[in-house]
């Protein structure tokens, strides 16, 4: 959520501005995101807060810990998942079906043998959404996102 | 050309409350001449065994492919970058 909205939402909250006044002022902060020019990617530098909107590519896997004693950033070329992916498909399919049966007692089903090397692009695009988010009663967040 | 290539320099700083920093700097780039050497006898390897079992009717024959994914896999881990802070503690890790 950008600034703005969370400005406009606490001044809804606090009472200082009506609902349709704070409607008017959300339809305007969503025309002008709307109307910028969509940023940069994100370069290997750059630790993001969360998941790149510009529709560009995830690059890396970030994981974050934060709010506990330590705080912990991971970043994670994607570039790894999809060579271990195409190296997947090099696997003999006795030996998958022997992983497959592995995880499976582990009381996942996956069936590696569906994952061809075709698919692997489309699989490291819908990354782009996948937002993981767990908060502990410690007060420690845990977040692993694609940017 | 660039998914095969190695990580160039690994980068490796801790620093403990009252103890001197500890940085490690470690230039791969140095090893790769070696490395390059392996990989050319692993390869050479690899292709003959391949030849073997593709002419001994195997039904999997992908060595040397698996070899060179292996070799991707490694090139692909440059970019990785670690930090680790607690209030007395400090951990970089920094793949280039």
């Amino acid at each position: 959520m950008s600034e703005d909205r969370k400005r406009i939402l606490g001044m809804l909250a606090e009472g200082k501005i009506t609902a349709e006044e704070a409607e008017t002022l959300l339809d305007a902060v969503h025309s002008a995101a709307v109307s910028e020019p969509a940023p940069e990617p994100v370069s290997s530098d750059e630790w993001p807060e969360g998941p790149s909107a510009t529709g560009a590519t995830p690059r890396f896997l970030y994981v974050k810990v934060t709010g506990g004693a330590d705080k912990v950033d991971v970043k994670i070329p994607l570039a790894v998942l999809r060579a271990g992916l195409k190296l997947t498909s090099l696997i003999p399919s006795q030996a998958l079906d022997q992983i497959n049966d592995s995880i499976g007692e582990h009381g996942m089903s996956i069936d590696l043998n569906n994952i061809k090397p075709e698919d692997i692009e489309t699989l490291i695009e819908s990354l782009r959404e996948m937002e993981i988010n767990v908060q502990s009663d410690s007060g420690e967040h845990v977040r692993v996102f694609c940017a | 050309m660039n998914a095969f290539l190695p990580p160039l320099v690994i980068d490796v700083r801790v620093r403990e409350e009252g103890r001197r920093v500890f940085w490690m700097w470690l230039p791969v780039v140095l090893l790769w001449p070696l490395l390059f050497v392996l990989l050319a006898l692993a390869l050479l390897v690899a292709v003959v065994l391949d030849l073997a079992l593709w002419l001994g009717g195997a039904p999997f024959h992908r060595v040397t492919a698996a070899l060179l994914g292996s070799l991707r896999v490694l090139s692909a881990v440059r970019g990785t970058r670690v930090r680790v802070d607690s209030d007395t503690t400090y951990i970089r890790v920094n793949i280039y």
